[in-house]
């Protein structure tokens, strides 16, 4: 059995450091072939790309192996593994704590590495594609390394463990666990792949038409799993947590965060590149920063240097990510003041109320939100190196700063979208934005009629609907014109992006200012009220396996529908786990925690009611979000590819 | 005729009556009163405001840490004896728990970089943009530089080319 046993984590070791061999020889390939110009030699950097994918599939599946076969022998089994963890979680478990995480981030970045390989095999004798490619098995090397060294995670453990704790409890509670983290992982490894085009293009010097394009289409596509990822988490949050919230500025989400904010401005300023040629020299240092952001935000969240709900493991990679992160950082710098210059394009933007001119104030906004959320949460760091004290930055902090900038941006959202490029007048902005500013009037007069109060709320409000009014009046046209081509495209997919972002700020400003609570003591028979709802609770229902000791208590609201709230108990790690239940309606959700102390042979249960006004529109707005970013993904109609950039397209209708 | 009393409807003094008529919805809206609230929410606002002693930067309201529940149950006494107004009872949290339990920094000292740094690169990066939007209009209908014209000459060279049908 040991001996089996063994083989499945030298089988995994062997299989990284195969990995790291064909990481190392790809990139030396991919360098010289670009260097002497030697077809044969880039010929081999897709073999060696899918050397990388085999390796860590492998690895991968080892490592899957010896959790699914409880193989006590490796430490990270003995961390993670349990034998009472049911199969489901037993197989996420592998990415429950940092060793297995790296070991996804390894398979999901060998993965796309094989992707751009083969994708552009043909294409590798251009100088641009080698040096990306280069950066890629850079970047691989790097993390080949981490899995071999800091991070091992077949690393052996002590000797005659039999079982161990399993995942963290909030780690094997809810099916998120299967979705969230990969799709989270895709995002933020996607990120690799615009930062390699970034880095050859800078070694080359050159940026050819063909390649801005495939450049923003991978951006796009790791922003919308990022996107995807992170209002997963918020749902997973909501569901597991039990404090009613999606979002509490803890370290891991601003980490997922940084890149989000940095990736948005890049996605945006792109499209003043592609109409204009401009702004070459900071998109790319947009790719660049968001790219070396996810590895700074992993550096600190992982390193134990900050501390966080979401961090579940400490270890020793600190030092390596943050090297590696000032390697990145250096580099570029060097490469930007190298070749900026040449990559700099002559031309100016004649007017700041232009297109151009609200997508660099885009720019400015994000880039301070980016920056507030990263201060924020390195500053705990800033103080204690300086003044040796303890300080904590929290929630209130973020919100305070978070909810002017949202604003702005909503300002931004309502008049970006009809602003023609180069140059705009007054009297087109007021032609084109006065049926989209009625909206706005109309949505603050149906809030004030359903009893809204508070500035920033009702400014949210009137600001979405006339925000919304405006991204609507764009996608008519578009109909109008092409039908439902019309939706398809980065301009219009991107309105429909931008209808999904008003929902979601006006379910986050509904539901943060007029979420109610209240406990209540509810006795078997005795049915209580609450903001217009009534409670009974039925009866506690006991669960018990060899896992966890489940109380859920069994509550009808409003007389149908049977919710149970339930308190949970681990008994390998001896933690409790409130799991909240929730009733959700368009208007509102009604969300029940069970309150501890529980005493199963009464007929009384605490229980906590959270109404949160408009919780389901932030799925909904997600929802929307996914959706825009794919149409915004397809090529749109409104120029033929081969059609140079200065020609002239259909004028739209003038309204 | 029709787009005479377009361009009339939405002028100016229409805008401004708009702006006019959205200022005064919110002033009704922001100064008036939201339903009474109750004990809870008094409880939920100020363990939004207060840091779990033991849990990294969660909040209490957030936490299920039972030091959170201890903090949380002091509130709750202090809001139903209905003494003090919710900054106080956050003054007394911190005067009677001690350590770090604000979740938000004070505008003092060093912490006080936390509130000004964010005002001060928004201000740079405005001031930024601003200026280069100045050098852009000087630059306008700019010279020319002799990489350009290498460019144009080489082009026009190819265009003699009889060969070429464009």
């Amino acid at each position: 059995m040991l001996a089996v046993a063994g083989v499945s984590g030298s089988l995994g070791r062997a299989a990284l450091l195969i990995g790291l061999v064909g990481a190392v020889f790809g990139m030396f390939a991919s360098v010289m072939g670009t260097r002497q110009h030697d077809e044969k030699v880039l010929r081999l950097v897709p073999r060696f790309a899918t050397l990388c994918v085999i390796a860590t599939v492998s690895a991968f599946v080892c490592m899957e192996y010896a959790m699914i076969t409880r193989d006590f022998s490796l430490a990270y089994i003995q961390k993670v593994g349990s034998k009472s963890t049911p199969a489901l979680y037993n197989f996420t478990a592998v990415w429950s704590a940092l060793e297995g995480s790296i070991l996804m981030w390894m398979l999901i970045l060998a993965v796309c590495t094989v992707i751009i390989a083969w994708k552009y095999r043909n294409r590798l004798i251009d100088p641009l594609v080698g040096w990306a490619m280069a950066t890629m098995f850079f970047v691989c090397t790097f993390f080949f390394m981490l899995t071999l060294g800091p991070a091992n995670p077949f690393g052996k453990g002590a000797a005659g463990v039999l079982d161990g704790p399993g995942p963290n409890p909030l780690l094997q509670n809810h099916i998120l666990v299967v979705f969230h983290p990969p799709i989270l992982y895709v995002g933020y490894v996607g990120m690799t792949i615009p930062f390699a085009f970034a880095i050859g293009a800078l070694i080359t010097g050159r940026l050819g038409e063909g390649w801005l394009l495939e450049t923003r289409r991978w951006a796009l596509f790791s922003w919308g799993f990022l996107t995807f990822g992170i209002i997963l988490g918020g749902w997973w949050s909501y569901e597991v947590l039990g404090w009613s919230g999606v979002w509490a500025w803890d370290p891991v989400e601003n980490a997922s965060f940084i890149p989000w904010l940095t990736g948005t401005a890049y996605i945006h300023s792109v499209l003043v590149q592609e109409r204009r040629g401009m702004l070459r020299v900071w998109n790319l240092s947009l790719l660049i920063a968001t790219f070396s952001l996810t590895i700074l935000g992993t550096f600190l969240t992982r390193s134990g240097v900050l501390n966080s709900v979401h961090a579940f493991s400490d270890s020793d990679i600190g030092p390596y990510l943050l090297t590696f992160f000032g390697v990145i950082v250096l580099v570029s710098v060097g490469l930007i003041g190298w070749r900026g210059e040449k990559l700099r394009s002559p031309g100016t933007i004649d007017s700041p109320i232009s297109r151009e001119g609200a997508f660099l104030a885009n720019n400015v906004l994000f880039g301070v939100f980016a920056f507030v959320v990263l201060l924020g949460t390195v500053f705990p760091l800033i103080v204690e190196a300086l003044q040796n004290r303890q300080l904590i930055v929290g929630e209130p902090f973020f919100d305070q700063l978070a909810t002017p900038i949202g604003i702005t941006l909503l300002v931004l959202m309502c008049i970006a979208p009809v602003l023609p490029w180069r140059k705009a007048s007054g009297e087109l902005l007021r032609q084109r934005l006065f049926w989209p500013a009625w909206a706005g009037i109309a949505a603050l007069v149906m809030s004030l009629g359903v009893g809204a109060v508070g500035l920033a709320p009702l400014l949210t409000f009137t600001l979405g609907g006339f925000a919304a009014g405006a991204a609507l009046r764009q996608l008519a046209l578009a109909t109008r014109r092409q039908g439902l081509r019309g939706l398809v495209g980065r301009a219009n997919g991107g309105m429909v992006v931008h209808i999904g972002v008003i929902i979601i700020a006006v379910a986050l400003a509904a539901s943060n200012s007029y979420t109610r609570s209240q406990e209540i003591t509810l006795t078997v028979g005795k049915p209580a009220q609450y903001g217009g709802h009534s409670f009974e609770f039925v009866r506690f229902v006991e669960e018990k396996d060899d896992r966890r000791i489940s109380v859920k208590a069994e509550i009808i609201i409003d007389g149908s529908g049977t919710y149970a709230p339930a308190i949970q108990k681990f008994i390998n790690v001896g933690q409790n786990i409130g799991t909240p239940s929730v009733k959700s309606m368009f208007t509102k959700d009604i969300y029940l925690t069970l309150q501890p102390p529980v005493k199963v042979s009464t007929n009384t249960a605490k229980i906590k009611v959270f109404i949160k006004p408009l919780m389901m529109w932030l799925w909904i707005g997600g929802g929307l979000m996914g959706v825009g970013t794919l149409l915004a993904a397809f090529p749109g109609s409104r120029r033929k590819p081969t059609d140079p950039v200065s020609a002239p397209i259909a004028q739209e209708a003038s309204a | 005729m029709m787009s005479t009393l377009n361009k009339k409807l939405k002028a100016w003094p229409v805008w401004m009556l708009m702006g006019l008529l959205v200022v005064a919805l919110l002033a009704v809206g922001a100064g008036r009163q939201s339903g009474p609230l109750t004990q809870e929410d008094r409880i939920d606002n100020v363990t939004q405001r207060l840091a779990c002693p033991t849990c990294d930067g969660e909040s209490v309201y957030v936490s299920q840490a039972p030091s959170s529940q201890n903090i949380r149950n002091e509130v709750a006494r202090q809001v139903a004896s209905g003494q003090r107004t919710d900054d106080e009872i956050v003054a007394f949290i911190e005067s009677s728990f001690g350590g770090q339990v604000l979740l938000v920094p004070r505008a003092t000292g060093l912490d006080a970089l936390i509130w000004v740094l964010p005002i001060a690169v928004l201000v740079c990066c405005t001031a930024g943009l601003a200026l280069t939007f100045r050098r852009w209009k000087r630059e306008q209908g700019g010279q020319a530089s002799d990489a350009d014209r290498a460019l144009v000459a080489q082009l026009l060279e190819l265009d003699t080319d009889p060969t070429d049908s464009l």
